[in-house]
């Protein structure tokens, strides 16, 4: 799980382009979005794609996004059990 | 204002060629949108609104070859203005009166992403790289028909042509035209269905806008024009109006890059303004035709900004996309048409396929109605929450089409306006000067700009989506607020020939490459020509006047002459005006290729510049904080607020004969009280490409005999928008009294005259002609 966790986000920082940061500056139980990180609903796409691309997982309605990617731990347990590739 | 009359107008959509079966199929319910057919793509699974012709059976309607060397936007807009140029009687003889405004986004991507891969390598199909900007776009549609007075584009993706109108009532209300014809077009392309699809956007069923159960838009495409006119014109004329524009506003949502804000305050904005400005009250709109896009966000935003506008009241409304799609750029001119025909036809268009009611929603028209209706508005919105509203009304009113038949009287107020700041990112050395005293030459064909530390303006997470040229565009348009000692301005307007390239390119290279899957989100997003404009109005809250202009090598005095435009109507008094344009290698590449830029000697750089000017001196308060010492802010505030120059005089010409041009600079000089011998130099735009360099020469000797001739181009290197350095490095000289040495075409000219008097003398390749004249 922590390898996963680490390899997802050096994945968010390449997808959402995050200059100057590295994996250990994201708290994998922090929020994303909002207070957090600061993301928006592009960057919600963003991960879409990124789990689509490395994870195999399809999803179709962004909406779904909102539990998903509450946080690196969260989305890195969703990719766990749902993971096709 | 007074109303301005619509003598003509031309549409094609998916739901039909022409006026008449478009009204046939809004009265008859009948959509457009189905399967796609004619676009080649993966995507079969989205339901689009597709104009029923392949291009070869367009180019037959308007008599080209079937391999007319033409891209689908510009068929179809030749076939929608050829309608309204016919129904305003206008011939091809009376064009060279007459102004053509287009809007577009996608300008000829339909080519350049079937081609793309032989622009990288090879030698065929080039012949299209030149049709791939909006604005080629834009003179390919008007030369099919004859020689226009000016012609430029507007670019604010989804709203384009309803700035188009906006732009073409200004210079009929100013005096600049008696006729402008505005409107869009717009195809759908791979690349925007991928990229919509991409921000998960599209629904896979027909679109139901204000439906709870809505999903998404439908892509569509067309073409419209109207024929503006003033009235004196059109009784000189003896042509009918078939509808007048009695109001618009336009307004910046300043909220998000691609969506709207929840209480939808660009648009409530942009509806407000168009009431006020043609003296209305809310009670007296009949109809409204929503932007409507069948998205969830947008028909939200869009419900409550018509119910903070008319509370309770809310008019019949209906989103008009059911019929035809989304027909993105050109739906602002395809709805006033629609708009126009119930106007004439005395009925309520219906939104197709509504059933449910969406919570706090509006409930739209859902059922075929008559109804005599005296006015009306209609919305289109744009990414980065460019919006803007018409108010039409019908030419049946009596106590508006009897009125005063003179302009505002806006044009006889007087036409200067202050330069209060001017900040350019180059090959030179970034936001400074120092160019005056040790300018850099380079000798290699392309030049990267040299570009400043972007983290005092942009924050890091800020930074994550923007490309160069939206860095440097936040650089200079920060730096120029600041150095003109303002907070904010009421207008943004910005000029770029071809817009976010770099994201462009990265969105274009995985299609084409990579195929239709996958495709990021933030790239395709960062490809429309406004996101500079918008971003910057994002960053600084700024709700007032936004837009941007993609007209080739006039792009910054579109965005100019816009400025100066609403400076004379009293429409706003200051406004941030840019001229952006970014390269990379690649696209360097194709382009040289193409023979667009790099012809000869030519050097190819890349513009960032930000200017901020002022109607009036006195209302500027600069603070003295940032000086260094209390000394000098002591000094700056006992000086009062200081300008760089002063424009004076602007006009545009395409494809000017000699005698126009003859006529035209008589026409600058008498309008801002000059004669020649007041102006000290003419900036011109030599820049190494031999052919163009040659008429800079003649033309210069015969309009202006031996008035020295400077130039810039040789420093900053050429781009779509390196005008606007052009102006930055008159104001310069003006306000420093001084021509620094590398500046001049000739050495031997007297380098020590101090210059009062600027005149920048753009040709842009002949086809556009921009004459801008600045004073000390």
């Amino acid at each position: 799980m922590d390898e996963l966790i680490y390899t997802l986000k050096q994945q968010i920082i390449e997808a959402l382009n995050l200059e100057d940061m590295k994996p250990e500056d994201i708290d994998e139980n922090a929020s994303l979005f909002g207070e957090g990180l600061g993301l928006d609903s592009i960057d919600a796409l963003e991960l879409i794609v990124l789990m689509e691309k490395n994870y195999g997982i399809k999803l179709q309605d962004p909406s779904q996004g909102k539990e998903i990617f509450k946080s690196v731990a969260v989305m890195a347990d969703y990719i766990q059990k749902n993971r096709t590739k | 204002m007074e109303p301005i009359l619509i003598t003509g107008m031309g549409v094609v959509s998916a739901i039909g060629l022409g006026k008449a079966q478009t009204l046939e199929a809004l009265l008859n319910n009948r959509s457009g949108v189905g399967p796609l057919y004619y676009l080649e793509t993966e995507h079969k699974e989205f339901p689009v609104g597709e104009v029923k012709l392949t291009n070869a059976e367009m180019c037959s309607k308007l008599g080209l070859p079937e391999n007319a060397l033409a891209v689908r936007t510009s068929l179809m807009g030749m076939l929608a203005l050829g309608e309204a140029l016919e129904e305003a009687a206008l011939t091809p003889d009376m064009l060279s009166k007459v102004g053509f405004i287009s809007g577009t986004t996608v300008g000829g991507m339909d080519k350049s992403e079937q081609y793309y891969l032989d622009y990288l390598e090879g030698d065929v199909h080039k012949e299209y790289i030149a049709a791939h900007d909006c604005g080629s776009c834009s003179e390919r549609i008007a030369d099919h028909f004859g020689k226009f007075a000016f012609v430029t584009t507007l670019s604010t993706a989804c709203s384009s042509a309803a700035n188009a109108i906006i732009l073409g009532a200004n210079m009929i209300r100013c005096g600049e035209a008696d006729i402008v014809v505005v409107g869009g077009s717009e195809c759908i392309t791979k690349f925007h269905l991928n990229g919509f699809n991409s921000l998960m956007i599209l629904d896979t069923k027909p679109c139901r806008p204000f439906d709870a159960t809505r999903n998404g838009l439908n892509l569509g495409e067309g073409a419209a024009y109207l024929v503006l006119e003033s009235a004196e014109s059109a009784r000189k004329r003896g042509v009918k109006a078939q509808a007048l524009l009695s109001g618009y506003g336009n307004a910046c949502d300043a909220f998000h890059q691609t969506a709207s804000s929840p209480d939808g305050e660009g648009a409530y904005l942009a509806m407000k303004e168009a009431l006020e400005l043609a003296q209305m009250q809310p009670s007296e709109i009949d109809y409204i035709n929503a932007h409507g896009t069948g998205t969830p966000n947008n028909d939200v935003s869009e419900s409550q900004a018509m119910r903070r506008l008319f509370s309770e009241q809310v008019p019949p409304v209906s989103s008009t996309k059911p019929f035809t799609g989304h027909t993105t750029s050109a739906s602002g001119s395809i709805e006033a048409v629609f708009c126009i025909l119930a106007l004439q036809n005395g009925f309520l268009p219906v939104n197709l396929n509504w059933s449910q009611a969406m919570d706090d929603g509006i409930i739209p028209v859902s059922q075929p109605t008559k109804k005599t209706l005296k006015h009306v508005l209609c919305n289109a919105f744009g990414f980065g929450g460019n919006d803007s509203s018409l108010l039409l009304s019908s030419a049946k009113v009596p106590e508006l089409v009897e009125g005063p038949t003179h302009s505002d009287g806006a044009s006889t107020d007087s036409a200067t306006c202050y330069i209060l700041s001017a900040k350019q990112i180059s090959i030179q050395q970034p936001l400074n000067e120092d160019w005056m005293d040790s300018p850099v030459v380079y000798d290699q064909p392309y030049i990267r700009s040299i570009d400043p530390s972007f983290k005092d303006y942009v924050s890091p997470i800020e930074a994550r989506r923007m490309g160069k040229i939206l860095k440097r565009a936040m650089a200079t348009s920060k730096e120029a607020l600041k150095a003109a000692g303002l907070e904010s301005v009421e207008a943004i307007i910005t000029g770029t020939g071809f817009g976010c390239v770099e994201n462009t390119e990265l969105f274009l290279d995985a299609l084409t490459k990579e195929g239709e899957q996958l495709l990021k989100p933030t790239y395709f997003m960062q490809s429309t020509h406004n996101t500079i404009s918008s971003l910057v109005a994002i960053q600084t809250k700024n709700h007032g006047y936004n837009v941007t202009y993609a007209h080739k090598g006039i792009s910054f005095e579109s965005a100019l002459q816009d400025a100066w435009l609403q400076f004379r109507l009293g429409k706003i008094g200051s406004a941030l005006v840019g001229g952006h344009d970014e390269m990379t290698e690649t696209f360097f590449h194709i382009l040289k290729k193409g023979g667009v830029l790099g012809n000869d000697d030519e050097i190819c750089g890349e513009t960032a510049v930000s200017v901020v000017l002022s109607r009036k001196l006195e209302s500027q308060v600069i603070e003295p904080v940032e000086m260094p010492s209390q000394n000098q802010s002591a000094l700056r505030q006992a000086q009062g607020p200081q300008a760089l120059c002063k424009l004076i005089g602007f006009k545009m010409l395409h494809r000017p004969t000699t005698n126009e041009l003859k006529e035209t600079v008589t026409n600058l000089l008498q309008e801002s009280g000059k004669s020649v011998s007041d102006i000290d130099f003419i900036l011109t735009g030599i820049s190494g490409n031999h052919k163009n360099d040659k008429a800079y020469l003649e033309e210069t000797k015969l309009l202006f005999g031996d008035k020295p001739l400077l130039k810039y181009k040789h420093l900053f290197g050429e781009s779509f928008t390196v005008s606007g350095i052009g102006f930055y490095v008159a104001a310069q000289c003006l306000a420093h009294h001084r021509v620094p040495e590398a500046l001049f075409v000739n050495s031997s000219e007297n380098k020590a005259v101090q210059p009062h008097c600027i005149l920048i003398y753009n040709r842009s390749d002949g086809e556009n002609v921009a004459l801008t004249l600045l004073e000390d």
